[in-house]
């Protein structure tokens, strides 16, 4: 990787692509303890099997302990949001309704009122 | 067009209307045919509690409590149509976590550069190194209020001050990943959410003291940490961010990791010094402190990750902006993890000054089971309990100390009526007896004698001397011992003794436990009039301590029973009694 320079810097922080749709897999210590790697590989095996244009990413923690695993799902046209306790079974659900349909799940959904 | 979700949730302790309030808000937009551009979800968790109904409305993200299903058309006509908020019906103290140092956690992939760099990293770091003189980073540091977060509450910028004015060429930035309180672990999900900004904040300490050199210290109990922090250094090092003339400047940076072994008092920064160094990790008597003669005797400067991980922040936003959080004399935020009997165990990060009935009720959901609550207990083995009537005190340095308890690392557990006040000080006594690391006597015998006098107590053989011992050895430990985990051993003990005095006179006087858990003082038995014979606590009993048969009965036998409470807690018909 070439060196970077201030100016790149600043470009990267300016560009940063504000990404419209992505999954993302909380894999700290916590969520892979809660089961987070099996979630993790069953989206990343559908979004290949499918081809479907969805970037899938490992996180860190979002501090929500006590409903790990945490999946986070953004598609076009529809707010962010988060999943708790998401296991093979919810996450294959989330993957048929929520990201194949843009229909949200019932009774999973965590929030996190969080100003930044 | 965007599609507007409505997230609903019944928040109300008893009773759950959700799908009914569901079903009226989905036959009211198939009449209004807007079913196409709507969707009304149910969510488990919304983190608002006790306000009825709630509904979000996204991506407006407007929030109404106590919904009825006579609100319902209202709702859909002028929020989702028109999108005008319906004043009455709006929440407006939602009480919110502010996130600073928990900005990129969950956020970002830790294990990419780009995406760090794209939430705006780095730039705190090249406007220091190109724009500013070392002098300019320590005065921007004095304007954030940025105090250590590792529990003494240090002033940041001081300590950068005097490693800054020591003498000598080679000066060094520890950072300290050492967490070792029970029940705390900010530090892990920092390093493991969000490495860069650590190593972006320790380059900015570096460059303000004047060192060339630093190191993590990580306990080796976090692979994972380990392993993502080693990964950004790589990544820091390939892409010119460390190493030799740093985006093109004179600044040279180098970052090294050290692994502690597991030893609790490695977290002090005398003892930490020394396991770097390869030598016995053992605390020495200070001063010279750290930024007089540190790691190989040499200037050092030791900061907390959760300290570091603020550096970027104020640096890229300014310390003015950093300040106008928080309190007078405790600015910023601070991050809990909070564990124990409470409904929603996690992290959280509050700005100082928010109260602890807020953190314990509003942001994690209350006290699991609907007990009532007994106590708060913050700053790990070092700290103290907070009794109920004072949870409307504010989260700062000043006021936590004034309680008898301290800010610490960030360990947070709630306790409810279940809980022992004796029990939990010969808890965490009992840490810092295993961890002493035995080199100063009031420490070592100090905590010895003291736990084998609170045995007496939770066995029932204490006299009142014996507590008046406790005292005394206690105020022995603070003003004698070597290090801080001497000096602040005894704080678990002090502080229930304090605000629990009647239940170790209870101990002490009536041999009696009200929460049941100090095993001596208390007996099992089977009621004969309710119990019905199901035999369920005779199976569950792992030291088959209560014969019978269906047709006689079952006792317990005193002398088998290991008093676990397990048929307590199985029988469904309240027939084991507890005295």
């Amino acid at each position: 990787m070439a060196k970077l320079t201030r100016q790149d810097i600043e470009k990267m922080a300016n560009d940063a692509k504000k990404n419209v749709s992505y999954v993302k897999v909380g894999m700290s210590t916590c969520g892979v303890a809660a089961g987070a790697q099996v979630v993790y590989d069953l989206f990343a095996q559908e979004i290949k099997s499918h081809n479907l244009t969805i970037d899938l990413k490992k996180t860190g923690c979002l501090g929500m302990c006590h409903c790990e695993p945490l999946v986070e799902i953004a598609v076009e046209g529809l707010p962010s949001v988060i999943y708790g306790r998401v296991n093979g079974e919810v996450a294959q659900r989330l993957l048929d309704e929520h990201i194949c349909h843009k229909r949200l799940v019932n009774d999973h959904i965590y929030e996190l009122p969080v100003r930044r | 067009m965007n599609t507007t979700v409505l997230l609903i949730k019944d928040t109300a302790i008893s009773g759950d209307t959700t799908k009914e309030l569901q079903a009226a808000f989905q036959k009211a937009a198939r009449e209004m045919s807007m079913d196409d551009n709507v969707q009304i979800i149910r969510v488990s968790d919304l983190g608002i509690y006790n306000q009825g109904v709630v509904v979000k409305v996204l991506p407006n993200n407007i929030i109404y409590a106590n919904v009825k299903p006579e609100h319902v058309e209202k709702i859909l006509k002028m929020t989702v149509i028109e999108g005008t908020p319906i004043e009455d019906l709006l929440l407006r103290n939602v009480v919110a976590q502010t996130r600073i140092v928990l900005r990129n956690c969950g956020v970002i992939d830790p294990e990419s550069l780009d995406e760090y760099i794209g939430q705006g990293g780095y730039v705190g770091v090249s406007k220091c190194i190109l724009d500013m003189t070392p002098e300019q980073v320590i005065d921007e540091m004095k304007k954030s209020g940025l105090r250590g977060r590792g529990g003494a509450g240090f002033p940041t910028w001081m300590k950068w001050n005097l490693a800054r004015q020591s003498k000598g060429d080679v000066k060094y930035v520890i950072c300290n990943g050492d967490e070792g309180d029970p029940g705390a672990y900010m530090d892990r999900s920092v390093l493991e959410g969000d490495p860069h900004s650590i190593i972006e904040g320790m380059m900015i300490a570096g460059y303000a003291i004047g060192a060339n050199q630093g190191f993590f210290y990580i306990r080796a109990e976090y692979p994972l940490a380990i392993s993502r922090i080693e990964h950004a250094l790589k990544q820091a090092y390939n892409a010119g961010l460390l190493g030799k003339n740093i985006l093109g400047s004179k600044f040279s940076f180098e970052l090294e990791i050290r692994l502690g072994a597991g030893a609790f008092v490695c977290g002090e920064e005398t003892a930490l010094i020394a396991s770097i160094e390869g030598k016995r990790g053992t605390p020495r008597p200070r001063p010279p402190f750290p930024s007089d003669k540190g790691l190989w005797d040499k200037p050092t400067i030791i900061n907390n990750v959760e300290t570091l991980a603020n550096v970027p922040v104020i640096l890229s936003k300014g310390g003015d902006q950093f300040a106008s959080i928080g309190t007078e004399k405790s600015k910023g935020t601070k991050v809990f993890a909070i564990t124990g009997k409470v409904k929603h165990s996690g992290l959280v990060e509050i700005a100082m000054g928010t109260s602890l009935r807020d953190i314990v009720y509003n942001i994690s959901g209350g006290v699991l089971g609907g007990n009532n609550l007994m106590a708060v207990q913050t700053g790990g083995p070092s700290g103290g309990v907070i009794p109920e009537k004072f949870l409307d005190t504010p989260v700062s340095y000043e006021h936590l100390i004034e309680l008898g308890s301290i800010m610490g690392s960030g360990g947070m557990i709630v306790m409810d009526e279940t809980d022992c006040m004796v029990d939990i000080s010969k808890f965490y006594l009992k840490f810092c007896v295993d961890e002493s690391c035995g080199k100063c006597a009031p420490c070592r015998i100090g905590g010895y004698q003291m736990l084998g006098l609170l045995e007496k107590v939770s066995d029932g053989t204490a006299t009142q001397d014996d507590i008046d011992t406790i005292r005394r050895i206690a105020f022995t430990m603070q003003k004698a011992s070597l290090c801080a985990l001497g000096q602040t051993a005894p704080n678990p003990v002090l502080s229930t003794l304090r605000y629990f005095e009647e239940e170790y006179r209870q101990h002490v006087q009536d041999k009696k436990c009200r929460a049941g858990k100090c095993t001596k003082l208390i007996t099992y038995t089977i009621n004969a009039d309710t119990c019905k014979k199901c035999s369920l606590c005779a199976k569950n009993c792992p030291s088959s301590a209560i014969p019978g048969d269906k047709e006689h009965g079952y006792t317990i036998d005193q002398a088998k029973c290991i008093k676990c409470g397990r048929c307590f807690e199985i029988c469904k018909f309240e027939a084991i009694v507890r005295a």
